[in-house]
């Protein structure tokens, strides 16, 4: 079992007070502690940007890389060490701009990983400027009245029909819930991703603490059957006065890992390629 | 003894199983065959050949001058023709409408008697061989040996029908053709060979990577790396290794990141577009000190360029991809031969000094067919570098300050150690700093590697005597051509050697010191336009490189090429 104190980050908090992280972060130990692994087989790789800093204040094995692409070095690891449990915690501007396309071709290859996304519609640590996930009509410094000319993107229903085969919205103000969609995203085989909207305090004046609470409702306690492709769908392009969280979809289907050449019993990080065999491939070339 | 045969046609006509057979068969009596393959970008049509250099005596490279063409279309003829020595002879298949004839010129039936005799087009090949060898009058039984060896694995019949499709078209030859060719081989003395491979510059690497352990390979298909990366997923199965087609370049190089830091030994393989894709993670590889090997098999560019040729426009590119200050390595592999082990030694140093490590090839380089010894993958030396020792360990700092600039590596996932890595500046632990004494000490724990990687790295070769009037400075995969000059114009009396590099960067500059002070004329003799690699010695020793012979046509440079420009410039 891992205590809190294990999980103690080494480095001072760089986010601004009433930032919306501090909930995902408090959110992201507690699942850690209730998944009741050894505290060396979990490995977070992040981003860049706010939400990519979040790894240096919990003490796990990390790998902070580059602005979009941790999904592609989170798959890298997982592959080679399937034993790993892998977190991305990416933001919207790191993962669904910059690494978007990594986030779709990752959906579609049900790669083990779970995928946090701290969404807050903004680019923050650049200082406020719209991003994907901005509302339309967002007035930032590079998006000046009317605002932000085009639409959101919808990164859970672009998970649902990339292939992702569990598929939640979380909310930062909302940790009982947000735990246990962590805890299953982890637990899940395949590609799980948790949207978890978060309010940037200083940069956006829409989404709001107040906004969510007005708005957000839980999916579970309304019913929803989250094994009905459509209907989690549907309900992913319901975002107004109403704001679906919980679990929109989850499907049991084959993951990359078993559609590679990976060893039977063993990792390819110790694994060692039989010299005797690539010999013969070596003599069977011989003319 | 040492001729030329120039088969061609067009994309999907099986010129390259032609030019495979009549190798093969060359190779297995006994002979040193080098193939250079020229192929447009596309599936079908257009003009493609194979140029097969036969010899008695060890070769290294391809040359201007054709003595045989075994044309399957009428471009391959006009376009060949000018080649053609005296004494050479064309033979093409009999459904191409030529009527400019020649009486070296030489109509055969090779499809139809493939069809025919054989049963099918594919052994248009054992035609087209049969056709070949009969001009060459080369004796027939030493092809059924060689036939008979190739085929054998697929039974009988097929060995029978590729015998006897062959013999049809060397019977029909010797028969018809009047004239004379220039190579009589009526009486080769050259005996069965054995142990011998025919495999390119791609092949040597993937073996060589295969050999080294790698466990990892993430890539986007470009030419000309491409095959590199097929022939290490064809045996993934078989030796259990991680293999993805990627999204793009730079998810495979990231995904490559993510699989080293885990473990594996990693590696990524592109030419120059891909490359310039894979910058932005190349500069992560550095900062987080993760061990990478990555080929990039050179084309003309810039952007789409020609994607089916030759260049090597990519070495200062290479050299200073990425922002930022960083240690690295560029290797340049000559041959084949040399291939394999550079790419045993680019897994080494790579784990050794925990930098990226580039292995420079080229169109020339991966896709050019030479016969090697049985390569011996047995024997291949394993250095993983510093490795933290086993055991918790709550007080492990990934970038631990050491003297020479290396830190133990630990893994996520081994017990008791926590594995930070960060593409920031970090502390010894992995997180983050910006205190300036910091980030001085953790650029100075890069350079710190530099020296030892110098020591480490092979110095150049010179070919030749070891003093000469005229030095060609070279790297990569030009060595053989200008390696044929030194001999021819030594042969003439000529003063002439060769300094060539294959490990290239960092840059060792003992010996270029020494070149500079004794010869009278250095010569950087290279396929690009700027003459890439006189710009980095200038660079790192301040010795200017006179005199400057380029290519950049896309088509690699051959000795007599080399010549005719030291002749035009006066040099020798």
């Amino acid at each position: 079992m891992i205590t809190v104190e294990e999980l103690e980050g080494k480095q001072a908090i760089t986010w601004c007070t009433g930032c919306g992280n501090f909930g995902i972060l408090a959110a992201l130990k507690k699942a850690v502690i209730e998944l009741d692994v050894p505290r060396h087989e979990i490995l977070l790789v992040s981003g860049i940007g706010c939400s990519s800093k979040a790894p240096h204040y919990i003490n796990l094995n990390m790998f902070h890389t580059l602005h979009g692409r941790a999904i592609p070095v989170a798959t890298g690891a997982h592959l080679v060490n399937p034993d790993l449990k892998v977190i991305v915690n990416t933001g919207d501007g790191d993962g669904l701009g910059e690494g978007f396309s990594h986030y779709i071709h990752a959906a579609r290859r049900n790669v083990n990983l779970a995928v946090f996304i701290h969404n807050n519609g903004v680019m923050g640590l650049t200082k406020g400027q719209f991003s994907p996930a901005a509302q339309r009509g967002y007035v930032s410094i590079t998006s000046p009245p009317p605002g932000a000319p085009m639409w959101p993107i919808n990164p859970v229903a672009l998970a649902i029909a990339g292939g992702a085969t569990y598929v939640a919205r979380g909310f930062s103000g909302n940790q009982k819930d947000l735990v246990t969609l962590m805890v299953e995203a982890v637990q899940h085989r395949g590609f799980a991703v948790v949207d978890i909207l978060q309010p940037c305090q200083t940069w956006n004046r829409k989404l709001t603490w107040k906004f969510y609470n007005e708005r957000a409702y839980s999916l579970q306690e309304e019913g929803h059957d989250p094994t009905n492709k459509m209907l989690a769908l549907e309900k992913s392009f319901e975002f107004g006065d109403r704001i679906p969280v919980g679990l929109f979809y989850r499907s049991k289907l084959p993951d990359l890992a078993s559609g590679l050449a990976l060893p039977k019993d063993s990792r390819l990080r110790d694994h060692e390629t039989d010299r005797a065999l690539l010999q013969q491939v070596v003599n069977d070339l011989i003319l | 003894m040492d001729f030329t045969i120039n088969t061609g046609g067009q994309a999907g006509q099986g010129i390259d199983t032609i030019g495979d057979l009549i190798s093969q068969v060359f190779i297995k009596t006994g002979f040193y065959v080098h193939v250079l393959k020229d192929f447009e970008s596309r599936i079908r049509g257009g003009y493609n050949f194979n140029q097969i250099r036969v010899s008695d005596s060890p070769i290294y490279a391809a040359t201007d001058k054709v003595d045989l063409i075994i044309a399957m279309t009428k471009d391959a003829i006009i376009e060949q023709r000018s080649r053609l020595t005296e004494g050479g002879v064309i033979i093409f298949d009999d459904r191409i409408e030529f009527d400019d004839l020649e009486s070296c010129h030489l109509s055969v039936p090779l499809e139809k008697t493939a069809k025919e005799v054989g049963g099918s087009t594919r052994m248009t090949n054992a035609a087209a061989l049969g056709a070949a060898l009969a001009v060459l009058q080369f004796p027939f039984k030493l092809v059924v040996n060689a036939l008979t060896a190739k085929f054998e694995r697929k039974g009988e019949k097929v060995v029978a029908s590729n015998v006897a499709v062959a013999k049809a078209l060397y019977d029909l030859t010797t028969e018809q053709f009047s004239g004379t060719c220039s190579q009589n081989l009526s009486s080769v003395k050259k005996g069965p060979s054995k142990d011998l491979l025919f495999i390119n510059g791609n092949r040597a690497l993937a073996l060589g990577a295969m050999a080294s352990n790698v466990k990892w390979i993430s890539a986007y298909p470009m030419s000309p790396s491409t095959q590199v990366f097929q022939d290490i997923v064809s045996q993934a199965h078989k030796l259990r290794i991680g293999t993805l087609q990627a999204e793009d370049e730079l998810s495979a190089i990231t995904m490559g990141l993510g699989a080293s830091f885990a473990g594996a030994r990693s590696f990524v393989t592109t030419s120059g577009g891909g490359f310039s894709l894979m910058v932005e993670a190349l500069g992560l590889a550095a900062i987080t000190e993760t061990p990478i090997v990555i080929y990039n098999a050179q084309r003309p560019g810039p952007a789409t360029g020609l994607p089916t040729r030759t260049e090597q426009s990519d070495l200062l590119f290479m050299a200073h991809a990425s922002q930022g200050e960083f240690p690295r390595i560029l290797l340049a592999p000559k041959d084949p031969v040399e291939g394999f082990e550079v790419a045993t030694r680019a897994f080494n140093l790579a784990d050794k000094f925990q930098v990226p490590v580039m292995i420079l090839g080229d169109q020339y380089y991966a896709d050019s067919m030479m016969n090697i010894p049985r390569l011996d993958v047995t024997g291949v030396n394993v250095d993983r570098g510093s490795i933290a020792t086993e055991g918790p360990d709550p007080e492990y700092l990934r970038y631990k300050l050491t003297k020479d600039g290396v830190s133990p590596r630990a893994f996520p996932g081994d017990a008791g150690k926590t594995v930070v890595n960060s593409g920031n500046v970090h502390l010894e632990n992995g997180h983050i700093t910006e205190n300036p004494d910091l980030r001085n000490a953790m650029v100075e724990k890069l350079m710190k590697k530099v020296p030892h990687i110098l020591k480490t790295l092979n110095p150049p070769t010179i070919y030749g005597k070891k003093i000469a009037d005229i030095t060609l400075l070279t790297w990569g995969s030009t060595w053989g051509s200008v390696y044929e000059v030194v001999n021819l114009l030594n042969a003439e009396g000529v003063s002439i050697n060769q300094l060539h590099f294959c490990d290239v960067y960092p840059l060792r500059t003992t010996t270029l010191k020494t070149v500079f002070k004794k010869a009278k004329k250095v010569v950087a003799v290279e396929q690009n336009a700027t003459s890439q690699f006189a710009r980095l010695v200038r660079m790192e020793t301040g010795l200017s490189v006179g005199h400057h012979i380029n290519k950049y046509d896309g088509r690699q440079m051959t000795a007599q090429w080399v010549m005719t420009q030291l002749k035009e410039a006066g040099i020798a």
